[in-house]
């Protein structure tokens, strides 16, 4: 790798350079570099992309075992995740990787206004993401979905401890104020899917406290109380509950009394919330790193001097990019 | 041969350090520079943006109607797997600048490549395969298909839809 092993300090012996020295010989006035034939910024966050491959590879192998290890694994939209919302954050971030290669262009052109100009649209790219990436994560947190519990209110099958969760549940304090001011509410004041939705919700307090209650009664609580969506006639559904009120489905007691908060059931979804928010968040870290090395490099005159300090923020943003074009497919549409 | 290279390094490295860093490294920024600037150009990164763009577009008709697998995941997964691939290699390769690198990419890439992909397999047999064989009480309280099917089932029968409306 290195060509001068035994060369002079100025070393012009062309004698010495092996023959793996490849592509970097068109002229024979070699220079006598120590190491590698890369900057030591460039060697070093090499070095570390590498330990970030093993990193991610650890967390996605593991997804991917876990998930196809599983007995069951929910479907997209039975934990409110919208396929159009991810491939609109996959653009984002191609964009953005785009738009740090350009910056890095225009800092080697000597164009130090225009690096700063696509620095900035990268930053501000970035942080779309993060916020497309919060409102997704508040779909999921506004319909129980937490990795994990007192937070959590998902079960995995409709069984005997579902039936006893929402029991509780219903028995509480706070809960039983509440579900007598909504029986003493009179039905003019209320929506007719509120008036609907009242109706069951009176039967389904009776399921449970029923000493003869049967698993199918219990599946039918949990479909009342969160319905597992059905996929539409393809790409036209609503991607889950985000907006509330898609057309032809049926709202699960959750979404029309949010203060109601009830257990629900998604088999397999513990299993998937935890892999869920920890890789999308350790990636979401990972963006957030990206953005606070974009804000100090704005700070720099971002001239070709400043170029070796572009490319590797730069070469750190492709990565976290190459992150989520495995996420996306992985987590969004298997 | 790393143990020779930092030999020399270390001991011709001060020699050469004393004389011209500055020059050293201008020249070889500059040098690095007018490299880059004859393999790549905006137009090659653009390009690579639209194939990226449509790759992205490929993956998600997965999703959509159009596709004729509908019923058979396991095309669709190949499917999207191989297009992540042709997508994440063309940012390795373009946006990463790794086309146009030494040697010393495969380096750096190939032994992280494999021990990422050693380590995924070595989750198999006790990540993967954890619910071939697992006690009894513990099959009672995992989440089955047939869960999925007894919500669908209760869904469909509209137990307590009737008496409301």
């Amino acid at each position: 790798m290195n060509a001068s092993a035994t060369s002079l300090p100025h070393g012009h012996d062309g004698h010495s350079h092996g023959q793996d020295d490849g592509g970097h010989h068109g002229h024979l006035t070699l220079q006598y570099q120590p190491g590698l034939p890369l900057s030591r910024g460039k060697l070093i966050m090499w070095l570390f992309l590498s330990t970030e491959i093993m990193f991610f590879a650890a967390l996605l192998g593991s997804y991917v075992v876990l998930r196809f290890g599983a007995p069951v694994w929910p479907k997209p939209h039975h934990v409110h995740l919208s396929e159009p919302i991810g491939a609109f954050n996959t653009f984002v971030l191609i964009c953005s990787s785009v738009t740090i290669v350009l910056a890095l262009e225009s800092a080697r052109a000597n164009k130090a206004g225009l690096a700063k100009m696509w620095m900035l649209l990268t930053l501000l790219l970035g942080t779309l993401f993060l916020g497309v990436k919060g409102y997704e994560y508040q779909a999921k947190f506004s319909h129980g979905i937490y990795p994990q519990a007192p937070r959590s209110r998902i079960y995995e099958k409709p069984d005997l401890y579902y039936g006893s969760a929402v029991r509780e549940r219903l028995g509480e304090p706070a809960i039983i104020d509440k579900l007598k001011e909504l029986d003493d509410t009179p039905a003019d004041k209320l929506t007719p899917e509120q008036v609907s939705a009242r109706g069951r919700l009176q039967q389904v307090r009776k399921m449970v406290a029923s000493p003869e209650q049967q698993a199918f009664d219990l599946a039918v609580v949990a479909d009342q109380v969160m319905p597992l969506p059905t996929e539409g006639p393809g790409g036209s559904h609503g991607g889950g509950g985000e907006g509330g009120g898609h057309g032809g489905h049926v709202s699960g007691l959750n979404d029309i009394f949010p203060w109601l908060r009830l257990p629900a059931v998604i088999p397999g979804g513990n299993m998937w919330a935890s892999t869920y928010f920890l890789l999308t968040g350790f990636h979401a870290i990972h963006v957030m790193v990206g953005l606070i090395v974009f804000t100090i490099l704005l700070g720099y005159k971002l001239g070709p001097k400043d170029a070796g300090k572009i490319e590797n923020a730069g070469l750190y943003w492709h990565f976290v990019d190459l992150v989520w074009i495995f996420l996306f497919p992985l987590l969004y549409l298997f | 041969m790393s143990d020779h290279d930092i030999h020399s390094a270390h001991a011709h490295g001060p020699i050469t350090r004393a004389g011209d860093i500055p020059e050293h490294d201008k020249h070889d920024e500059h040098d690095h520079n007018s490299h880059d600037h004859g393999h790549g150009g905006i137009g090659k990164y653009l390009l690579v943006f639209l194939a990226l763009c449509g790759l992205t577009t490929m993956s998600f008709l997965t999703y959509s109607s159009v596709w004729p697998w509908r019923d058979q995941p396991h095309v669709g997964w190949a499917f999207m797997m191989a297009v992540s691939c042709t997508k994440a290699l063309l940012v390795v390769l373009f946006f990463m600048h790794v086309f146009w690198e030494a040697n010393w990419k495969y380096v750096l890439t190939i032994p992280a490549a494999m021990m990422a992909i050693f380590l995924a397999l070595m989750l198999v047999p006790d990540v993967g395969m954890r619910t071939r064989m697992v006690s009894q009480e513990r099959a009672l309280r995992m989440a089955r298909t047939s869960d999925v099917l007894l919500m669908e089932q209760a869904a469909e029968a509209k137990v307590l839809a009737e008496p409301a409306h």
